[in-house]
């Protein structure tokens, strides 16, 4: 060890001294990359005299697709949800991998699969529907659940909101709160649902918050289903199955609607 | 409350409104008119009092591409740091149906907990975002039942100066207390309930111009313009974290100084009158867009029209190194910021003030009184130094 040791001295004295002369010679490209060969050996040299080894971050062992874990989050959600949120759940839950720029593509990679061969998997990853019947922007909904699920009316946002809190806080009190990962989510949920928290620091209670969130949903349930109803009726009557799954042009939709 | 109606739309009579066009066509020159967005039109209320910016402006000169050719070229436009924070800061208030501003509007304005219905404007296409913008806001001012609360992604149009100018607000709230709140999300922090007053009435300028524009709306479509409230809700970050918190803004101010900015641009003719006919800022740019019109040429057309320079034009005027350095050669008041400007009415340069303070130079009509005060002021000082 005392060799290497002295190797890497006489390394770092020379490397010292061609830093000194690219400086002197006003070569500061030559110095910079001098300057951080030096940096690599002092942090050797650190490293062997103190008997440790450099750490190698081990990356968790990825077993599961992308695909497959925003499926397990979705299906964990049970409603359209924004990438954002089925990260920190995948995240939360699942001990996930996946980062939101890596559900960008997502959708259009499905519906490519689904175009070349039409119901080839169990479930695709397809979008919400607005009430023009095109793809809502930045939603994420399974081609599993009823299309009244997958539509989205004035006011399915929030109720897709709500019924995710819920979701997130009965699972958090069935599989117990786990790391802080999945009571931080919580939190985040919790303070924008009216009597979700006691006004208190302290972490909210999963059941309080699905009872807060189930309040506020029987509020709008009723005008909801019943927009969801219509829109999920027009859909089926005019889209075919790719846009179904996936969502129409939007101009086509309204020089149909025009034409008629 | 009539004063609060729209006077900026009223036509001017035909053949001296073609003129009026014609003169400023001449003005900007070759190039196309440049359009203004939110933030041009907020800076325009920033200074009301320069008929330089307000002519510049009225033509469609592309003041940028001014300054750099004058060799004044201003350090603008937003740092893509700066931008980034932005739309994470935006796309995070809007998060889950607009989850935090739901929160924020229910707890700070009292909004009823069954009003979420939530309309993404931008679903229609951009082409189509106007039209169906208009649509929307419509049916919710006519009262139908089925009316929206929050209004994501809208377009809105305003005159400016004969041409139209579209308008992005953050997002259009409805159905506090039946009337229309603009929501403008900013991300500079609101510490301990203190924020950057030059960063807030920045916000609230541009927050006037979609006020501005929703109620010229309204009006077009035959409602009480009244009902888009001058109060607009500010949504920035709380003390060191990313928690989103809404504070009311109170933009009547802005809006005056807007309505009456916008007015001055219509009767552009007045300003036009006092620059000698044959005038022109143009840059008289090649076939690959370089200007070719010698400098010396260009900075005396616009020294022609009287600038108004403040300091404050720094953040909001392309011109503004251009302007400075104007002032700095005449040695005007105006470098000294606009307080010192004001109180040293009637006094035009820094080198007639200390000759009036130290009594070299007598007083003009109408000089006594500052006179007087400014050898008060240099006697205060002597005695302090000596």
């Amino acid at each position: 060890m005392s060799d290497r040791l002295d190797d890497l001295e006489r390394r770092i004295d020379e490397l010292r001294a061609g830093v000194r002369k690219a400086m002197r010679h006003r070569d500061p490209a030559t110095a910079r990359t001098l300057r951080a060969e030096l940096r690599s050996a002092e942090r050797a040299w650190d490293a062997l005299v103190s008997g440790e080894q450099p750490e190698v971050k081990a990356e968790p062992p990825r077993l599961v697709t992308v695909r497959e874990q925003v499926h397990q989050g979705l299906r964990l959600l049970g409603a359209a949800a924004q990438p954002r949120l089925i990260v920190a759940v995948s995240d939360a839950f699942f001990g996930g991998t996946i980062r939101s720029a890596q559900l960008t593509s997502l959708r259009r990679d499905e519906e490519r699969s689904f175009r070349s061969s039409p119901h080839g998997r169990p479930y695709y990853l397809c979008a919400a529907l607005t009430d023009r019947l095109s793809a809502a922007r930045g939603l994420l909904t399974l081609s599993t659940w009823p299309l009244e699920r997958r539509v989205v009316g004035p006011l399915s946002p929030r109720v897709d909101f709500l019924t995710c809190a819920i979701a997130v806080a009965e699972h958090g009190e069935e599989h117990g709160a786990g790391d802080g990962r999945a009571a931080r989510l919580l939190v985040r949920m919790a303070r924008n649902i009216p009597g979700a928290t006691d006004g208190t620091f302290g972490p909210p209670v999963p059941g309080q918050v699905a009872a807060a969130a189930r309040a506020e949903l029987r509020v709008h349930a009723e005008r909801d289903t019943r927009d969801r109803a219509e829109l999920a009726e027009r859909a089926t009557a005019q889209l075919g199955d790719t846009a179904r799954l996936f969502g129409a042009a939007t101009l086509m939709t309204i020089k149909k609607e025009n034409a008629k | 409350m009539p004063s609060e109606r729209l006077e900026a739309g009223r036509p001017a009579p035909r053949g001296e409104a073609m003129s009026t066009q014609h003169r400023l066509d001449a003005l900007r020159g070759t190039t196309p008119p440049r359009p203004h967005d939110a933030r041009a039109i907020a800076a325009l209320a920033a200074n009301p009092g320069c008929s330089r910016r307000a002519l510049m402006d009225g033509a469609g000169v592309d003041k940028d591409a001014a300054a750099r050719h004058l060799g004044f070229p201003a350090p603008f436009g937003q740092s893509p740091f700066a931008i980034t924070r932005g739309n994470v800061f935006e796309a995070l208030v809007k998060a889950d149906g607009c989850a935090e501003l739901l929160r924020m509007l229910r707890e700070a304005l009292g909004l009823p907990v069954a009003e979420v219905a939530y309309h993404d404007v931008e679903n229609v296409g951009a082409h189509l975002r106007h039209a169906h913008t208009r649509a929307l806001i419509d049916r919710a001012a006519t009262g139908g039942q089925d009316a929206g609360t929050l209004y994501d992604h809208p377009l809105l149009t305003l005159e400016i100066a004969g041409h139209t100018a579209y308008l992005e607000p953050d997002v259009v709230a409805f159905q506090l207390g039946g009337r229309f709140h603009i929501v403008e999300i900013k991300s500079f922090a609101v510490i301990d309930g203190q924020a950057d007053p030059a960063a807030v009435a920045a916000a609230a300028r541009q927050a006037a111009v979609y006020v501005l524009a929703l109620r010229t709306l309204l009006e077009e479509l035959g409602h009480d313009p009244l009902q888009v409230s001058h109060d607009v809700v500010l949504v920035c970050p709380e003390n060191f974290a990313n928690r989103p918190v809404a504070t009311l803004v109170d933009v009547r101010r802005q809006l005056a100084v807007l309505r009456r900015q916008l007015t001055r641009m219509t009767s552009l003719d007045r300003l036009l009158a006092a620059l000698p006919e044959d005038v022109t800022f143009d840059l008289r740019p090649d076939e690959d867009g370089r200007p070719t019109r010698p400098v010396a040429e260009l900075a005396d057309a616009l020294r022609g029209a009287t600038a108004r320079y403040a300091p404050d034009c720094l953040s909001t005027c392309d011109l503004c190194f251009f302007c400075r350095d104007e002032a700095r050669q005449e040695g005007a008041c105006d470098l000294l910021g606009r307080q010192v400007r004001d109180e040293l009415g009637g006094v035009a340069s820094v080198a007639e003030a200390l000759g009036l303070a130290d009594g070299t130079r007598d007083p003009a009509v109408g000089q006594e009184e500052i006179a007087r005060l400014l050898r008060n002021a240099e006697r205060l000082r002597r005695e302090c130094l000596t």
